[in-house]
């Protein structure tokens, strides 16, 4: 059965005003839209448009956030450039991953590729984590550039890398000269690396990778952290050379 | 069709399966690198690295000649009692019984306590009938071992313990604490198979094991064990023994599942009982209740021989509900001296607030009060208004708090009102009511652990019960 569009023109008034504390209640015939649309390409293409329109005018931060959750849902290709426009947006950088983490499509992951060399600091750390919970390989090289930069944009680097778990990632890891908070997180992600090339049959790459964190450590640890690391990269070599 | 449908489901899962889990279904032997390392790890005494190797050993790599050469040769060879011990318990848990041999070696020869123990609980995990009579040995050697001995028969897979044992049971020749483990192990296996030699024990020269039988008998006997649980509470010497034997036979008969059929049996064991026996059944039966019992307790109260008329009263004050209320009241304005009304008197002050007392909270709020009015001494008295606080509801609150003016029952009612308290959902309920009586409490008592709880109940507090 079609969907009414009239039925919602007023609700989508009240979404351009909308703010927090409102009552959200006045939007329940935009969410029954947004399940309705999951199998109808006019009604979806439609709620796109509208969408749109309110991503990219002077609405409020509540309004786009709603916005972004019913993207998540229901978005393409379509409404990729509109939030791409927000991924620079300090106030709505956030919301915006959120949505274009969950279209997949390879224009989503192309826009949060583009933002990665845009934007800094904790958005910058925000696109790396969108980028590896996507499992984006093509980002594998420009998030590895990251490892030399500063510490806090490297360790994210790092645990990303650690998610992607492909040999350039590792290989990326191998090469990083971390310090201090880094180096425990580079050393998290290789382990994660040769984990995930175990559970793929790869024993090689993955025995490389605790031998070399073993033999880092030595037989002498000196704090709790290098005594986890030692048995988690002992087990690891007995894992790998079963 | 549906095979057809699993083969092609398997041919998928085999062309996308990786390649370790396919060596593993294959059951491709680890290789020597691997095995070397484990045992590399057991012998470098790393407190971080041996439970790696051992979880290896545990679990990982399979293979019976792994198995030997760590039993026979790594285990040997380690210097610390503490790393054998737990390779001991890695190879049990390993479950292949080609260690068997040599850790019962070690069992049996002269290790440090700790790796014999250990020894004994892997011949348990990887032993079964032929072990047992190995382990029974034990059961007379020192202390260590035999805890150790016992934990094992407890734990082996064999049907040869209980038959085994329950011959040992019955050995004359073995002494009491011998007995006693047995009668634990028994009682820990709980296969009914050990019942008839659990009640010969209930009747041993030797009260531990008597008491220990009566116990394990409580736990796992039925109908049929009734007879001779009775023959123990008859062979009881002291009274705490008989309160023991007491408490076996009322669990049985109210909480096995076949318990009406078990009170019948105990019912039947006591008319066939001579007249010194029935005294001492008497109250056991009297604790489990029923129509029938109740029947003989009348007829005994009203016999005009005075020593079955006491058996019968006494046993009324230990009836275990209020359903036996009436006759009680009767009995306390008719009895003919103090003693046997404050026997009687005791009863009602018991039953009136029980929980399951067949009584609703107003029920037994009035059976209190017409108690309350049958009480000549103070002692009676407090003690009542103590046990009212059982009867959770405002109204027992606002039957308590005039007591609190009366100097001699005052700290029983402050007692009682702060145990109300205790019940927040009741507190909170009535708070005004609460409030107003533990000002009255925190002005009255001269007791300070009461005072706290009042005050900390008016602060909204809780207050923890020390344990006994």
């Amino acid at each position: 059965m079609a969907f009414d569009l009239n039925s919602l023109d007023a609700p989508f008034i009240a979404l351009a005003g909308f703010d927090w504390g409102a009552d959200a209640d006045f939007f329940k015939s935009i969410d029954a839209a947004a399940v309705a649309a999951h199998g109808d390409a006019s009604l979806r293409g439609e709620l796109e448009k509208r969408f749109g329109a309110l991503l990219a005018g002077s609405t409020s931060r509540a309004t786009k956030e709603y916005v972004c959750r019913k993207l998540a849902m229901i978005g393409t290709a379509v409404s990729v450039p509109a939030l791409a426009a927000l991924l620079t947006d300090a106030d709505n950088s956030h919301m915006a991953r959120f949505a274009l983490e969950r279209i997949d499509l390879p224009e989503a992951a192309a826009a949060l590729r583009k933002a990665l060399g845009v934007v800094e600091g904790s958005l910058k750390i925000g696109m790396i984590s969108s980028l590896a919970s996507r499992g984006d390989l093509q980002s594998v090289a420009a998030i590895s550039n990251l490892l030399g930069g500063d510490a806090t944009i490297a360790a994210a680097a790092a645990a990303a890398l650690g998610t992607l778990s492909t040999p350039e990632a590792a290989a990326a890891l191998a090469a990083a000269k971390p310090a201090g908070d880094m180096a425990a997180a580079v050393v998290d992600a290789r382990l994660a690396c040769a984990e995930a090339f175990l559970a793929k049959g790869d024993r090689k790459a993955a025995k490389a990778i605790y031998s070399s964190i073993s033999a880092s450590i030595g037989d002498a640890p000196k704090t709790h952290r290098e005594r986890a690391v030692r048995v988690a990269a002992k087990r690891g070599l007995l894992a790998a050379a079963e | 069709m549906r095979r057809v449908l699993a083969v092609v489901c398997l041919v998928i899962l085999l062309a996308f399966a990786p390649p370790s889990l396919l060596a593993a279904e294959a059951g491709e032997p680890p290789s020597r690198d691997v095995l070397d390392s484990v045992i590399e790890l057991i012998r470098s005494g790393d407190a971080d690295l041996l439970p790696v190797a051992l979880e290896k050993v545990r679990g990982g790599l399979k293979g019976e000649d792994f198995t030997r050469e760590l039993a026979e040769v790594v285990l040997p060879g380690l210097e610390r009692s503490q790393d054998q011990a737990a390779l001991l318990a890695a190879l049990a848990d390993r479950g292949d019984k080609a260690a068997l041999p040599a850790i019962m070696a070690m069992a049996q020869g002269p290790a440090e306590a700790v790796v014999r123990a250990a020894a004994i609980r892997g011949v348990a995990a990887l032993g079964g009938s032929d072990e047992v009579p190995f382990l029974e040995s034990l059961l007379s050697g020192e202390a260590g071992t035999v805890d150790a001995a016992r934990g094992a028969l407890v734990a082996i897979r064999s049907d040869i313990v209980s038959p085994r044992l329950a011959i040992a049971l019955g050995d004359e020749a073995r002494s009491g604490p011998q007995r006693l483990a047995i009668v634990g192990i028994l009682s820990e296996r709980r296969e009914t198979s050990a019942l008839p030699a659990l009640v010969a024990a209930a009747v041993d020269a030797d009260a531990d094991v008597r008491n220990a039988a009566m116990r394990s008998l409580g736990a796992m006997g039925g109908p049929e064990q009734i007879p001779g649980m009775v023959a123990g509470l008859l062979a009881a010497r002291t009274d705490a023994e008989r309160s023991d034997a007491d408490r076996a036979i009322v669990q049985v008969c109210k909480e096995h599942r076949s318990k009406n059929l078990a009170a019948a049996a105990l019912l039947d064991r006591f008319k066939a009982a001579d007249p010194a026996a029935r005294e001492v059944l008497l109250p056991t039966l009297a604790r489990v209740g029923g129509p029938a019992v109740l029947e003989i307790v009348d007829g005994l109260i009203a016999s005009p021989d005075a020593a079955d008329r006491k058996l019968g009263l006494v046993a009324l004050a230990r009836w275990p509900d209020a359903t036996v209320k009436d006759r009680l009241l009767h009995l306390v304005a008719q009895a003919s001296t103090e003693e046997e009304r404050e026997m009687l008197l005791g009863g009602l002050i018991r039953i009136a607030p029980l929980p399951n007392n067949s009584l609703d909270p107003a029920g037994k709020l009035a059976l209190v009060e017409q108690t309350m009015s049958l009480c000549r001494r103070d002692q009676d008295r407090g003690r009542l208004l103590e046990r009212a606080s059982a009867i959770r509801t405002v109204e027992t609150l606002r039957y308590v708090l005039p007591y609190v003016n009366q100097p001699t029952l005052a700290e029983s009612a402050c007692q009682s009102i702060v145990e109300l308290a205790h019940q927040r959902k009741l507190r909170d309920g009535n708070k005004d009511e609460f409030m107003a009586a533990l000002d009255k409490v925190l002005a009255t008592t001269k007791n300070a652990e009461i005072a706290d709880r009042a005050q900390r109940y008016k602060l909204g507090k809780t207050w923890e019960r020390k344990k006994q």
